[in-house]
């Protein structure tokens, strides 16, 4: 491009982005403009005429204002979701960056070391997007619902100055541990990784505690007074929340890592690079899977004390407004485990002799797509008038009664136990058991991953049987049986293949480029479900703003239709990525090469004796 | 032609999220508005009780997003079916208008064996249904097996027939009130 183009470009687009801001705020602050009733707009002019009016004018607190064209709710929903994504981003990213980190400096590998720096370059402007949304976020609380956030703020007053020293350190530890890097001893900068991993959780957990005495209140009187602050932050939901964040927020943040990955990897020049970025893709994908897998168990614990605060809260959740949200949320975690599944498959043609474990593949995939159709199936459809009448309600006679938690507890369980039969397959590629004990071992194995899915399948099955005080409590035999069976063959798994003998070598990068777009797809997929998670766990409190004591007065306090809130969960996710991708080009300005000015070409001058002539 | 590598993403992320929107369009729409105060006016009849009684059962009161009227097998809350009848005789000592009152203010005091002791008081928030408007979901659920008896000024162990202080908030103050 011109360079005189590019010069003259920077301080138009600054102009035009500060024209922007300022033609949007004013925009706005016309649109917030609250139209007068009839009878005070009739006497409006009169009053505004004197300036006695003016000065005898009250002053009446706002309790909504109004954001343009798409609603406050709307807006708030878009820019907090958005913080979130990020936020969950920066606090992920650094969890596996110090654990590739510590990995590197045991094992002394230093692809590790590198591995562990290049998650770590992606993490200084998402910390700035993060804080920017942040406080866009604060900003639209104030404006749009002054009378709910001078609320919260007075119940949680003792929070804010230690959050903000919580994100003084964040900023400290962020920086040093990314510009310190190679620049202090391993166990130092070791330090700093742990420093700022245990800041980051702390403002996260702060964070909880205000939007989950939301939807849980705690410690306050029957008129909102506030009776204990500690109460308060230690809600019903508090700590499921904070564990389920965790968890879900090392599960998103690989997948965006490794959607990064693939990304270099699909860009990549060399066998080198390719082959690096396939390990980095393959290294992030694990670790979302890995923390995807415990999941649905905290989740578990989340709905048991979202219940256990409020049965009417629970039931709206899973029996009422939101329980076709349940279906969407299966298709999601059904391709997920689709998706993850066939790039591990995908992922064993990197090693020679993979054949033998490969014929075990088709019924891997028999297993997952039974449990996706059971785990999709609705308890009740949609049906005409005489389509109901001629099923005797509005439940299928058959398929109806793969529609209830009997089935759909057994269906995530046994999903649960193939993905991680898959992983253990994709473990054992070009490798032989070469302990004295092997051919038990695999015995072993075998006997608990068939004996755990036998006890699943028979607790689902007796649920049918049984009154609702007992089923309901068969999911907790189900979920340890599958937790258990996991621990017990990993660790059988380890010592059978300590000291294997090889079969063949571990080709990095040769593996098809469609398992690249099937790491993005996993990415994309998990950043839609968390904001469909995200809608949820705000939407279940309906018309109130925190729940049973705060009610939501303003024109949006309605509930949307799932088809809206899917909208506007996709126009986020559209952002999110579209921020990322600026993310991940700023990132990769840092490999790039010096500019390097070019030796300016010398003009022939005129001959002075031709000037003359 | 060979599609560029950043349009190949976009294509495929706009594809994902445009699945995913597609499948939320697929669903069941339903909006839900917040509930609405029902003008309850102290000379109406007891079928028109009746009537308001079976709409705060399907709308405010949310009583058949757990309860069925006529489903039998694997229910998670007792079906109503019937109950008109039964409450009548269903804990000594209580009348059927007294035991279905219990079962909305109080609704462990008793609870159905084999069932869950999961209900919430619904004169509280955030149900928060007021004395008058139970009296008509008493009124509709006697319906259910037998005939209604309540009136407007019917009282019972939980009601005396003036609205008392603490109980549910009057209509227009619902939400409470912060200071």
């Amino acid at each position: 491009m011109n360079r005189k183009l590019l010069i003259v470009l920077g301080p138009v687009l600054g102009l035009v982005m500060f024209a922007g801001a300022v033609r949007v705020a004013s925009w706005t602050y016309a649109k917030q403009q609250p139209a007068p009733a009839p009878a005070a707009a009739a006497q409006a002019p009169a009053a505004a005429a004197t300036p006695e009016a003016d000065a005898k004018k009250p002053y009446v607190e706002a309790e909504y204002r109004a954001f343009p064209v798409v609603g406050s709710r709307v807006a708030i929903w878009a820019v907090a979701q958005l913080h979130l994504l990020f936020a969950a981003f920066v606090l992920a990213v650094p969890i596996f960056a110090f654990i590739v980190e510590a990995i590197g400096y045991k094992t002394g590998d230093l692809r590790y070391d590198k591995l562990a720096y290049e998650f770590t370059k992606l993490l200084s402007v998402s910390f700035s997007l993060t804080a920017t949304f942040g406080a866009f976020l604060t900003f639209m609380l104030i404006i749009l619902y002054p009378k709910f956030t001078n609320y919260l703020m007075s119940v949680f007053s003792p929070t804010f100055l230690p959050y903000v020293l919580l994100f003084f350190f964040e900023a400290f530890f962020l920086y040093t541990y990314y510009y310190g890097w190679g620049k202090f001893h391993p166990l130092v900068h070791l330090g700093l990784g742990l420093g700022l991993n245990i800041v980051g959780t702390g403002i996260m957990f702060i964070a909880n505690a205000w939007l989950t005495f939301m939807m849980s209140p705690r410690g306050i009187s029957e008129t909102g007074a506030v009776l204990s602050v500690k109460e308060a932050i230690w809600n019903y939901t508090w700590m499921p929340i904070n564990v389920h964040r965790v968890i879900a927020n090392v599960a998103f943040g690989g997948s965006v890592a490794a959607a990064y990955a693939a990304f270099k990897f699909l860009q990549a020049k060399t066998d080198e690079e390719r082959a690096h970025y396939d390990w980095m893709g393959y290294i992030g994908n694990f670790v979302a899977i890995l923390a995807f897998l415990p999941l649905p168990f905290a989740g578990y614990w989340l709905a048991k004390e979202i219940y256990a605060f409020s049965q009417t809260l629970g039931l709206t959740m899973m029996g009422g407004a939101f329980s076709w949200l349940f279906i969407i949320q299966a298709v999601l975690i059904g391709n997920l485990f689709l998706a993850a599944n066939y790039y591990l498959w995908l992922g064993m043609g990197r090693v020679e002799g993979v054949q033998p474990l490969q014929k075990w593949i088709k019924y891997l995939l028999i297993g997952i797509a039974i449990c996706f159709m059971v785990w999709a199936t609705p308890r009740s459809i949609i049906a005409t008038v005489s389509e109901v009448r001629a099923m005797g309600g509005s439940s299928h006679p058959i398929i109806g009664y793969l529609g209830v938690m009997s089935a759909k507890n057994t269906a995530v369980n046994i999903l649960i136990l193939t993905t991680f039969m898959s992983f253990l397959l994709y473990r054992r590629t070009g490798k032989v058991a070469a302990v004295s004990w092997a051919k038990r071992g695999h015995v072993a194995q075998l006997v608990i991953f068939a004996a755990t899915a036998i006890f699943v399948i028979f607790l689902g099955v007796y649920g049918y049987f049984v009154e609702a005080t007992v089923r309901i409590g068969l999911s907790v035999p189900q979920v340890l049986s599958v937790l258990f069976a996991m621990i017990a063959i990993m660790t059988i798994d380890i010592f059978l293949f300590r000291g294997a003998r090889k079969t063949g070598e571990m080709r990095w990068g040769r593996i098809p480029a469609i398992s690249q777009y099937v790491l993005i797809f996993i990415a994309v997929t998990f950043t839609w479900l968390m904001g469909l998670m995200g809608y949820v766990r705000s939407g279940l409190r309906q018309h109130y703003h925190v729940y049973g004591v705060l009610r939501d007065q303003s024109v949006d306090a309605f509930t949307p239709t799932l088809g809206f809130a899917t909208k506007v969960v996709s126009v986020t996710v559209l952002l999110f990525f579209l921020l990322i991708g600026l993310v991940f080009w700023i990132s990769s300005l840092h490999d790039k090469p010096d500019f390097e000015r070019k030796p300016k070409t010398v003009r022939p001058t005129k001959e002075p004796e031709a000037e003359l002539t | 032609m060979k599609i560029p590598l950043i349009l190949r993403i976009g294509a495929l992320v706009v594809a994902t999220t445009g699945f995913y929107t597609y499948v939320g369009q697929m669903v069941p729409q339903k909006e839900v508005q917040p509930p609405k105060e029902t003008a309850l006016g102290a000379e109406m009849t007891t079928a028109e009780m009746v009537k308001v009684g079976q709409e705060i059962m399907a709308g405010k009161g949310i009583c058949l997003t757990c309860h069925t009227i006529g489903k039998t097998g694997a229910l998670r809350f007792p079906d109503l079916a019937g109950v008109g009848e039964k409450a009548k005789t269903r804990v000594p000592g209580l009348s059927d208008v007294e035991y279905l009152a219990q079962t909305l203010y109080e609704p462990t005091a008793y609870v159905v064996p084999g069932f869950p002791p999961a209900m919430p008081p619904v004169n509280q928030p955030p149900i928060a249904l007021t004395d008058q408007e139970i009296l008509c979901v008493i009124a509709a659920l006697q319906t259910l097996g037998g005939t209604p008896t309540v009136t407007m000024k019917t009282t019972h162990h939980y009601y005396d027939g003036t609205p008392k202080p603490g109980a549910a908030p009057p209509p227009a103050a619902a939400p409470k009130s912060i200071p």
